[in-house]
């Protein structure tokens, strides 16, 4: 089953190709991975999925339905949700109310019903607070529940982004360089939670990375990205040993 | 006495006004120092629907507020695609737009000699009562996904957006119901000071509506009431030191700004539970 589907997208920034042509196929309960060197326009094609950029070219589809032009946040409401690479939690929300932000469009609740405070608002209000907290148990952070995120050290931070992610339940998630700033036993702990979380909740990941030990131990597909296009896609063994590849990561033979 | 009571009249008055600020840049981080025109725009509809259309008075009221309402959809459409300092003075135009317009519609408005004569219709408890149940409301909103929708927004537009909030609409909702909260402050405005005129509520009143929902804490709703009940009655009791008020003033925000910027109250909130809570412990 295709999750995603994108026919040749491009985006320029002035006279910047940021990317160029770039498509591909995602697959169900998959983990891709984007990877390229710095400023090939890898977080560029999650903005352009995500909806924060419009696409100047190309179209998409997920589980057959065209978002090329859709809004951001209708995006996600139809179950794309992602991370970002320099975190971005909400800075006067404590940890619950972070994740309770990201469930906001699963609520059935109205406006109306809410000033009121009437019995469904608080039903579902309970409601949310058992699920945020099954999430922060599953990432061992139950005791951080009413923390403020930026009290939080860097990795438990990422945790909660991606905790936050999945607080909506999504079909598709989007991680921007989740390994950035881990230490390498973080990193497994990441590869093994990308894993099983995959496993459990049905999920199909793309990842943009450069940590090629948590891209080749976890990943399906790759796609390398240099300069806006796509130079290679393949398995993480036939992506190890592609010539171009190795040509934008270390230059040319002299 | 007397005395003691109108200024806890004007007090409280204000305070729903602060309390219309207070959703609009507190909560969702919106700087508009267009409230005052919404104040007048309140008052003016009110008392002239009451004095020259013979309206009853909970009519007057209702158009009052429905006017807010309109007028808060039309000036938001444009506005609100704005960010912070273009949509501060946008708004800021159109609070002194409204003052130019009532200055010179004569005819209707009375232009700068105002409009006098408006019985005293509303009382204290009426006012008490208003800020009680509007307080409710944003309270209510404020803990559940409404309030949390717009302090993410306040904090990350772009992640807000992506955590599904439609930025846009959502901004609508907040400045549609500012605007008909403080509409509805300047129609009691109205029918408790007798007398309005063009001049009544300038873009230094609106900066005071911001300034003190910020010294009381921008998280804080207890904080915004406590610090404008402070401020305006400070005011009537401090007149002796005339112009060194705002002097004062700037001090004691200055102060706060740099020794606690997350505003007096920072996160606290009075909830009944602690009311509760606190009376057991003192008996």
């Amino acid at each position: 089953m295709e999750v995603l589907k994108i026919t040749d997208i491009s985006k320029n920034f002035g006279g910047v190709a940021a990317v160029t042509g770039f498509s591909m196929i995602q697959r169900e309960n998959e983990i891709t991975a984007i990877i390229g060197p710095n400023g090939a326009g890898k977080t560029t094609v999650f903005n352009l999925i995500t909806g924060v950029y419009p696409v100047d070219l190309g179209r998409m589809w997920f589980y057959g339905t065209e978002i090329t032009r859709t809004p951001a946040h209708a995006i996600t409401a139809l179950g794309i949700t992602r991370t970002f690479q320099n975190i971005r939690l909400f800075r006067n929300l404590n940890v619950l109310d972070n994740l309770k932000v990201a469930f906001g469009v699963k609520f059935r609740y109205t406006v109306w019903e809410e000033m009121a405070r009437l019995s469904r608002v608080r039903r579902e209000e309970r409601e949310v607070v058992d699920l945020a907290k099954s999430y922060l148990a599953y990432f061992g952070m139950e005791k951080y529940a009413t923390y403020f995120p930026y009290n939080l050290p860097y990795g438990l931070q990422r945790r909660l982004e991606l905790a936050r992610a999945l607080m909506p339940a999504p079909k598709l998630l989007l991680l921007d360089e989740p390994g950035a700033g881990l230490n390498p036993r973080e990193i497994r702990e990441l590869i093994g939670t990308l894993l099983k979380v995959k496993e459990e909740k049905k999920l199909s990941i793309i990842v943009v990375e450069h940590h090629m030990e948590l891209v080749m131990n976890s990943c399906t597909t790759l796609h390398v990205l240099d300069f806006g296009k796509k130079i290679a896609e393949g398995r993480p063994e036939e992506i190890k040993k592609n010539e171009q590849v190795l040509q934008a990561y270390l230059g040319d033979e002299v | 006495m007397e005395f003691y009571l109108k200024v806890l009249e004007i007090t409280c008055l204000y305070t729903i006004l602060v309390l219309g600020a207070y959703l609009m840049t507190g909560l969702t981080g919106l700087f508009s120092l267009g409230q005052g025109g919404f104040v007048s725009l309140g008052a003016y509809t009110a008392a002239i629907a009451f004095l020259k259309f013979h309206l009853p008075f909970p009519v007057c009221i209702a158009l009052a507020v429905g006017l807010g309402l309109v007028v808060g959809f039309v000036i938001g459409l444009p506005t609100l695609r704005l960010h912070r300092d273009y949509f501060l003075l946008v708004t800021f135009g159109f609070g002194e737009m409204v003052r130019a317009a009532l200055l010179h519609l004569a005819q209707l408005t009375g232009g700068g000699l105002g409009v006098a004569g408006i019985p005293k219709l509303v009382g204290l408890p009426t006012i008490i009562l208003s800020i009680v149940v509007i307080t409710l409301i944003i309270a209510n909103l404020k803990r559940s996904r409404f309030g949390r929708d717009c302090i993410a927004i306040r904090d990350d537009e772009l992640a807000a957006t992506l955590m599904g909030i439609p930025v846009y609409r959502h901004k609508m909702k907040v400045f549609i119901l500012s605007s008909a909260i403080t509409s509805y402050g300047g129609a009691l405005y109205a029918f408790v000071i007798m007398f309005i005129e063009p001049n009544l509520f300038n873009w230094l009143e609106s900066a005071k509506l911001i300034i003190i929902t910020f010294v009381g804490g921008i998280n804080s709703i207890t904080g915004a009431i406590v610090t404008s009940v402070v401020y305006y009655s400070f005011g009537e009791f401090f007149r002796f030191v005339d112009v060194w008020r705002d002097v004062l003033l700037a001090i004691a925000v200055l102060l706060v700004t740099i020794f606690r910027s997350q505003g007096i109250f920072g996160n606290w909130e009075l909830t009944p539970g602690k009311l509760l809570f606190w009376r057991r412990k003192a008996v």
